[in-house]
């Protein structure tokens, strides 16, 4: 077993694999540890370095530099800037993620089939079925009642007296305790990230990870993927080191997430106009609720209730989340002694947020330094529904007992008093009024049977390409409505497990 | 540019009667590692809001005098116009100065004492190198 850090400029690192997994997280980690344990010899290509908890950062700040893709500093280009956050470490999003852990809906198969004619039936169960074994492996346990915290309570609360669905998350954690750091890495090493658990088996099974090491290409011998190179860099100083190549008997899986894995194949040479469309999101947006006791939101799970009720229509999920202090003060409006005022109320203070299932479509494209931007402005459909999502979340902070609502949409007043709360029903419709993050991304290289609209086949075989598959949230072609991971690691599952039967 | 970059969020995050300011955590400090740390485009991003607070209360008070030269009430009244205002662009181009005084003053252990909040760990930056 072996892994390979940052190797300064020299002679170049050759390795030799049946298969390169490009990307290590929810797609490449769980493509790559089943193609292992088919007993194939696997090498993990991955960007950002390997931390393990006592590496992980414990601040904000820390977690930026250490854990963020460019410092989350990858913005939509459209009518408004939000930000774009993912994981770029060992283990990808998965070591900053919550670890929420949702089946994925029947009706995003059927859809699928709809829409990009990928047989429902062949996958649809075998989605399931790898998802089973999934959370048996990753321990999808409910949040326990002591990691609850008073925040997501509340958030039940609120639900119970509006009359909806809701209930305490699933999540990929053995024994959460309620540290709320998940978006730092779990320190505490209950969660299930893959970098803990898939990886470290990949190279027990004689596999091998290359970390600091951006692909670069993918090398062709016809219709064949028979490589994939690329050039160390350093995680901290950002220098290039040596370059490396490593060949694949087999195959090649990209899995270097939505933003990169276009990137990559359109920088390697597959000429499909499709590469890079077809991108969508779950934009997010929290509205607070102030309460007369304390909240102390960063105690309990960080996400530990969320509502489905709302999904299908108008379509949007709804959630708790913790901010961090050292993000939350940078998050409130206001500044000079305004702010200040307000920021004594943080122990007082519940965020929820809602997760709008967008059918607004953008696009990847690569920048002139080769760096990926996102072309995505939501149109007014998406915003009548992000808005509803925005005021059913006032409703149940009223409901819970807030005595105030933070809307945090640009034009509304700081606070509304519970009788106010109206007024979000006629908050602006245009998406530079709200500070909205993206975490949930799907497309760019979409799955679909016909070659002239999507990039890969229902099997994630790139089109065109005998033994190149794309196994991560880039191959998605469509919103799910529902936190993605699991989807991804199932589809993942099934792909590398199909390409393990048809070599 | 860090002097700028600090009269920036001292002018957002001023001490009060209730709480300490940025000016009472370790900004120097916190502006120095960012500038070493940070991806240049977020340090690009950071100075140039910097740079635009210090100009811009022309455009937010009416008044032709860069940030320094104003008293306080009126300092704080520029910044909260211009978090506020009507052009998505100015408010935006502040966004990253405003979230990076958060990620400094929020860190720092006094603060978080304030909020019954333990002090945070050292973030070690370390990785596996073999
Ligand atoms: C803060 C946050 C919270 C979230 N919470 C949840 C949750 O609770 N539940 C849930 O279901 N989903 C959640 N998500 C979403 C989920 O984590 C992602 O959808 C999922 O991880 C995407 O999987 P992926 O394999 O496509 O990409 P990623 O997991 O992002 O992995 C891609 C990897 O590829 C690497 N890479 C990129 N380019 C290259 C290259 N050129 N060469 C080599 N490597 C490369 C990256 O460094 C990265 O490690 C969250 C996301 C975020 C950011
Ligand atoms: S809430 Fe805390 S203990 Fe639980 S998984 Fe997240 S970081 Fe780990």
């Amino acid at each position: 077993m072996t892994h390979i850090a940052f190797q300064p400029a020299g002679p170049s690192v050759e390795v030799e694999a049946d298969y390169v997994v490009v990307g290590s997280g929810a797609g490449g980690a769980t493509a790559a540890v089943t193609l292992a344990r088919g007993g194939a010899r696997v090498v993990i290509v991955e960007a950002g370095p390997w931390r393990d908890p006592d590496d992980y950062p414990s601040s904000v700040y820390g977690a930026m530099r250490d854990m963020l893709e460019s410092w989350g500093s990858t913005f939509t280009r459209g009518r408004a800037f939000w930000p774009l956050v993912q994981g770029s470490l060992v283990g990808g999003s998965t070591v900053i993620n919550s670890a929420i852990c949702v089946r994925t809906p029947g009706d995003v198969f059927e859809r699928w089939q709809r829409e990009m004619g990928v047989p429902q039936s062949s996958l649809a169960d075998a989605v399931w079925g790898a998802q089973d074994e999934l959370e048996r492996e990753l321990s999808s346990e409910e949040v326990p009642p002591a990691a609850r915290g008073r925040s997501n309570l509340l958030a039940k609360r609120g639900a119970d007296a509006l009359g909806f669905d809701s209930h305490f998350m699933h999540r990929y954690v053995k024994g959460c305790r309620g540290d709320g750091q998940c978006l730092q890495g779990c320190k505490a090493d209950k969660k299930q990230s893959l970098n803990r658990n898939f990886i470290p088996e990949v190279l027990t099974r004689g596999g091998s990870v290359l970390s600091c090491a951006p692909a670069t290409r993918i090398v062709f011998e016809g219709q064949r993927a028979v490589a994939v190179t690329g050039r160390f860099k350093h995680p901290q100083t950002r220098q290039n080191g040596a370059t490396f190549s490593v060949r694949a008997r087999k195959g090649v899986v990209v899995a270097a997430s939505v933003t990169h894995s276009p990137l990559l194949l359109q920088r390697s040479g597959v000429r499909n106009p499709m590469v890079g469309k077809g991108f969508r999101a779950h934009p997010g947006a929290p509205v607070f609720g102030c309460y007369d006791e304390a909240v102390d939101m960063n105690t309990g799970a960080t996400q530990g209730w969320a509502s489905m009720a709302y999904r299908d229509k108008p379509g949007f999920k709804l959630e708790t989340l913790a901010l961090p202090l050292d993000m939350l003060s940078g998050r409130l409006s206001g500044a000079g002694d305004l702010l200040m005022e307000r920021l004594t109320e943080f122990r007082h203070i519940a965020m929820w947020v809602q997760a709008c299932r967008a059918e607004s479509v953008g696009e990847v494209r690569s920048t002139a330094t080769g760096k990926p931007a996102v072309h995505y402005t939501l149109h007014r459909e998406d915003m009548l529904r992000f808005r509803e999502g925005m005021y059913l979340v006032a409703k149940m902070h009223v409901a819970a007992g807030a005595r105030a609502v933070l809307p945090s949409i640009f034009g509304m007043p700081y606070k509304l008093a519970p009788d106010e709360i109206d007024q979000l029903k006629d908050a602006s419709l245009d998406p530079r009024a709200y500070v909205s993050i993206l975490s949930h991304l799907f497309g760019g290289c979409m799955m679909g049977q016909d070659p002239a609209r999507s990039v890969c086949d229902g099997n994630g075989r790139v089109h065109g390409y005998a033994n190149l598959l794309v196994a991560d949230a880039s191959a998605i072609p469509s919103n799910l409505g529902v936190n993605p991971q699991h989807t991804i690691m199932g589809l993942a599952r099934v792909w590398s497990q199909r390409m393990l039967e048809a070599a | 540019m860090i002097w700028l970059i600090a009269f920036a969020m001292r002018a957002m995050m001023p001490r009060t009667a209730q709480l300490p300011g940025i000016a009472d955590t370790d900004l120097n400090g916190f502006l120095r590692r960012m500038r070493q740390d940070a991806e240049p485009l977020y340090w690009v991003g950071l100075v140039a809001g910097a740079v635009l607070f210090a100009l811009t209360p022309l455009l937010t008070l009416g008044i032709p005098l860069p940030a320094f030269c104003l008293p306080k009430k009126l300092l704080e009244k520029h910044a909260n116009k211009l978090l506020s205002h009507p052009s998505y662009m100015l408010r935006q181009s502040v966004f990253l100065v405003r979230l990076s005084a958060g990620m400094c003053w929020g860190a720092d252990p006094a603060v978080r004492a304030r909020f019954a909040l333990s002090p945070y760990a050292p973030d070690p930056g370390s990785f596996r190198t073999s």
